[in-house]
C-alpha cells in the first residue's frame, strides 16, 4: 500500500476515535446545558448535530489537508512523523472550532438564560 | 487509465463528492432548524429559512471545492500537473479537506440565525408569558 494511504488510514482512525471521545465526555453537559438556557427542544438537537457535523467535518479537513513526501521504502519513524503531522493539524483544528463553540454557548446563554 | 484521464474523471467525482457533503449537512440540520423557524416566525418565514439553508450550504461546499487551483494560481503548467499522478490525488484530497473547512463556518453562521431566531421566539412570547 501507499505509505501516504498507510498514513491517513492510521491519522483517520485516530482521529475517529478522537471524535468519539470528545462526544461521549462533552455531550451529556452540553445537552443539559443548553435544555436549561434555551428550553426549546429542536434548539437543542439543532446545536448538539452543528457541534458533532463541526467536529467531525474538522477532523475530515485535518486528515486529508496534509502531505507527506516519502523517500523509497520509508523508515518506520517516518511513518510515525508523517502521521504526526497530520494529527496536529487535526487537533489544531479541533482546538479552534471548540474555542469558536465555546464562545458561541457563552454568547447563547448570555443572551437566553432565563431570569430564574 | 492516462493521468489526463484520471484528472477529468476525478474533477467532476469530487465535485460530486462535495456537494453530496454540503447536501448532508443540510439534510441533518433541517429538521431542528424547520421547528425552530416555525416557532419563531411564520410558516412562509420558516420555508425561506430551511431553503436559505439549502442554497448557504451548497454554495460553501462549492466555493471549498473551487478554491483549490490546480495550477497554483499560475505556477504550474498543465503538463506539470498532468504529469504527476501523486499530486492529482492530493489535490482531490485538498478539495474535500477545503469544502469541510468552508461547511463548518457556514455550520457556525447557522447557529448565529438559530440564535436571532431564540431571540424573536423569547421576544415574541414575552408579552404572553407576563398575561
Amino acid at each position: 500500500m501507499d505509505p501516504n494511504g498507510v498514513v491517513l488510514v492510521v491519522v483517520f482512525v485516530v482521529s475517529i476515535f478522537v471524535l468519539f471521545l470528545l462526544d461521549h465526555f462533552l455531550r451529556p453537559g452540553l445537552r443539559g446545558l443548553l435544555d436549561e438556557t434555551l428550553g426549546s427542544p429542536p434548539a437543542t438537537v439543532f446545536y448538539l448535530r452543528a457541534f458533532v457535523i463541526v467536529l467531525a467535518l474538522v477532523i475530515l479537513s485535518g486528515t486529508l489537508g496534509t502531505h507527506s513526501d516519502f523517500k523509497n521504502s520509508p523508515h518506520f519513524m517516518e511513518y510515525v512523523w508523517a502521521a504526526a503531522g497530520r494529527l496536529q493539524d487535526v487537533f489544531q483544528n479541533l482546538f479552534i472550532v471548540l474555542l469558536v463553540y465555546v464562545g458561541l454557548i457563552t454568547v447563547l446563554m448570555a443572551a437566553l438564560r432565563r431570569k430564574s | 487509465m492516462s493521468n489526463e484521464h484520471y484528472l477529468i474523471v476525478s474533477y467532476f467525482l469530487f465535485v460530486l463528492v462535495s456537494l453530496c457533503l454540503g447536501v448532508a449537512v443540510y439534510r441533518i440540520l433541517r429538521t431542528p432548524l424547520a421547528a425552530i423557524a416555525e416557532s419563531a416566525t411564520a410558516r412562509f418565514g420558516s420555508q425561506l429559512l430551511t431553503r436559505a439553508m439549502a442554497v448557504c450550504m451548497t454554495i460553501a461546499a462549492v466555493a471549498g471545492f473551487l478554491s483549490v487551483s490546480y495550477t497554483q494560481k499560475g505556477c504550474r503548467s498543465y503538463e506539470q500537473v498532468v504529469k504527476d499522478r501523486e499530486y492529482l490525488i492530493q489535490m482531490n484530497q485538498e478539495q474535500v479537506a477545503r469544502t469541510s473547512d468552508w461547511l463548518v463556518w457556514a455550520v457556525f453562521v447557522w447557529c448565529l440565525v438559530v440564535l436571532f431566531c431564540l431571540l424573536a421566539w423569547r421576544h415574541a412570547e414575552g408579552p404572553h408569558r407576563r398575561n
